[in-house]
């Protein structure tokens, strides 16, 4: 009775930090099946209109319905945070897993390139990236996961170089198991309490940096909705019609701020320090 | 000296990295900047000519080398489509920019140690929890929300700037200073949230040593032992923080520029990579990078100045 009593402080992170990230997930989910209006339909008689009972959340520019565009325009950035941050582990487990295992040259040579790559601020990259190989969700997912790959690949290689001296991995080499086997059985998950914080906020910076990418007319191309060009296009009509871009702004406020409280909430779980 | 030198071999090789990369992409980029210059309108044999005379017909390898060769003797080409100097466009657009990033890391140190410290003096304490919840709020405040809510509530609802109101540095220093004052706050705030709480733990986690002890019973006040001693020895994971930190906030002006409408690099950069300009582009990139490894290399110097045991390493 008394543990259910006591104040819990990371399961408050965890509830707030889920409650925020749930709804956006709820309307990127939802937006395939039910949109309140048609999101691309401009109408000339309902400009600018502020909100009211017909349009929840008022009209832009085009007179297009604002809360269909959120809804719909939530949905990339669910999409890109998730699936960058997916490539983004892949291609950091893959180099970081190397780098620490192996030591030794490919180690220096790998750390060299992605010293390289943290050397730029994170953005700018991007913007190369997604100009090579696309504008549009395949070149943001792509373009933003090699961005954010380097942090990942130092978890792994730092955490496998602490580890993979322990006497429980040389008996383990010893009675022949491969190295695969060994990564993935017996040293990745000993790396959870460091990884699991920083893919949750990894979710947040990307949907950050998608949201500033599409802002700046590099990612998600108009007129398909995303947070980030909403607020872009928005922009020019702060003064009359602020309500174009106050939703999408809260919108991803929600999510990054509920990624960053789930993250808050799982490091106290696992009772890891740091920033 | 060994250790200086040698970071600094380590840092060419990084800038070496860097513009492979950025060389490298900006060449495999879909698109013809000939074709751009010329329009749509062009014959083939007119866009073919210009692509001759401006070089693009040449391999990759040998425009790199030329490139590299050029950025050696501090010659970043012309832009293809102003058919300017790159070093000089760029000269124009980056004390702008860097002013933004200079007054965003001044405001975030002058605003984070003090309020670390406060946090710090009593853990779990009234000022700490009210310092961490307001913390955790802006630390996740996507930059460009944040410009856009500062431009409409402090410029717009209560008038105390002019929205999109910029002054250039060649007209009037203060004039310039005043209008980037508020883009810089909305840089420096998340960092400011991320940075306080970093002193915070590295301030705490000082203080539970045993020489802090040693020196309080020494008779040294609070306010002493905290300046002679926990802040100094906390000083190198701090200066490693502050180094990302700082490069954090160079991606981040890069995007409040546009939502204030400054003229600084970003527009540049943006119309660079539009327009296939690869030369400005890649010249942008390298000065932005080569300020973050400047930033790094002056944590990295900073640092064995502070604590002598890193150059033995």
């Amino acid at each position: 009775m008394q543990r259910i009593i006591r104040f819990r402080n990371h399961s408050i992170f965890l509830i707030l930090g889920g409650v925020f990230v749930g709804i956006v997930l709820f309307c990127a989910l939802i937006s395939i099946i039910y949109l309140p209006d048609d999101p691309m339909a401009t109408n000339s008689m309902t400009k600018l209109a502020a909100p009211s009972a017909d349009h929840l959340f008022g009209c832009d520019h085009e007179g297009r319905d604002v809360l269909s565009r959120v809804i719909l325009g939530s949905r990339p950035t669910v999409i890109i945070s998730l699936l960058g941050i997916l490539i983004a582990l892949l291609l950091g487990m893959l180099l970081g897993s190397a780098a620490g295992y192996f030591g030794g040259a490919p180690d220096h040579f790998l750390m060299l390139i992605s010293d390289s790559i943290m050397a730029f601020p994170g953005i700018l990259l991007a913007l190369v990236f997604v100009a090579v190989i696309g504008k549009g969700l395949p070149g943001l997912i792509f373009g933003l996961g090699i961005v954010f790959a380097p942090s990942y690949a130092r978890i792994f290689r730092t955490g496998i170089r602490q580890l993979k001296d322990r006497e429980y991995i040389l008996l383990a080499r010893l009675i022949g198991v491969k190295p695969p086997r060994i990564l993935f059985v017996h040293l990745f998950p000993g790396l959870v309490p460091q990884l699991a914080p920083a893919i949750v906020v990894g979710i947040a910076n990307m949907a950050m940096a998608e949201a500033g990418l599409s802002y700046l007319g590099q990612g998600v191309q108009i007129p398909q909705p995303s947070l980030g060009n909403m607020l872009m296009e928005g922009q020019s009509y702060l003064v009359y019609a602020p309500w174009i871009i106050i939703f999408p702004s809260i919108y991803l406020l929600f999510y990054v701020l509920g990624m960053y409280f789930l993250s808050e909430g799982v490091r106290m779980k696992f009772k890891t320090g740091g920033v | 000296m060994n250790y200086f030198l040698r970071r600094i071999l380590q840092l060419i090789g990084t800038l070496f990295v860097v513009s492979l990369i950025t060389f490298a992409a900006f060449y495999i980029i879909p698109g013809d900047p000939a074709r751009v210059i010329l329009g749509p309108e062009a014959t083939e044999a007119q866009v073919e000519a210009l692509r001759e005379e401006l070089g693009l017909n040449r391999s990759m390898l040998q425009t790199f080398s030329d490139w590299l060769t050029g950025t050696l003797r501090g010659d970043l080409g012309e832009s293809l489509i102003f058919r300017q100097p790159v070093t000089d466009l760029v000269a124009q657009k980056i004390p702008v920019t860097l002013t933004i990033a200079a007054m965003s890391i001044f405001m975030t140190i002058i605003a984070a140690f003090p309020l670390g410290i406060a946090a710090a003096r009593k853990p779990g304490k009234f000022a700490d929890q009210l310092i961490s919840v307001i913390g955790h709020f802006f630390l996740a405040f996507p930059p460009i929300v944040l410009a856009l809510v500062i431009t409409l509530l402090l410029g717009l609802t209560f008038k105390l700037f002019i929205a999109g109101e910029y002054v250039s540095y060649t007209d009037s220093i203060s004039g310039f200073i005043a209008s980037l004052f508020f883009p810089s706050i909305a840089v420096a705030i998340p960092k400011i949230a991320v940075f306080q709480k970093f002193i915070r733990t590295s301030i705490i986690a000082e203080r539970s040593k045993d020489y802090v002890r040693t020196a309080k019973s020494h008779g040294l006040s609070n306010m002493m032992v905290m300046i002679r001693h926990i802040l100094p020895n906390s000083l190198v994971p701090i200066i490693t923080v502050l180094s990302i930190v700082a490069s954090e906030i160079l991606g981040g002006v890069l995007v409040v520029e546009m939502v204030f409408n400054i003229p600084g690099i970003s527009r540049l950069l943006i119309f660079g990579i539009e327009n296939r300009d690869y030369p400005l582009t890649a010249g942008i990139v390298l000065y932005l990078a080569v300020m973050t490894v400047i930033v790094y290399f002056v944590a990295d110097i900073l640092h064995s100045l502070v604590d002598p045991r890193i150059r033995l390493k």
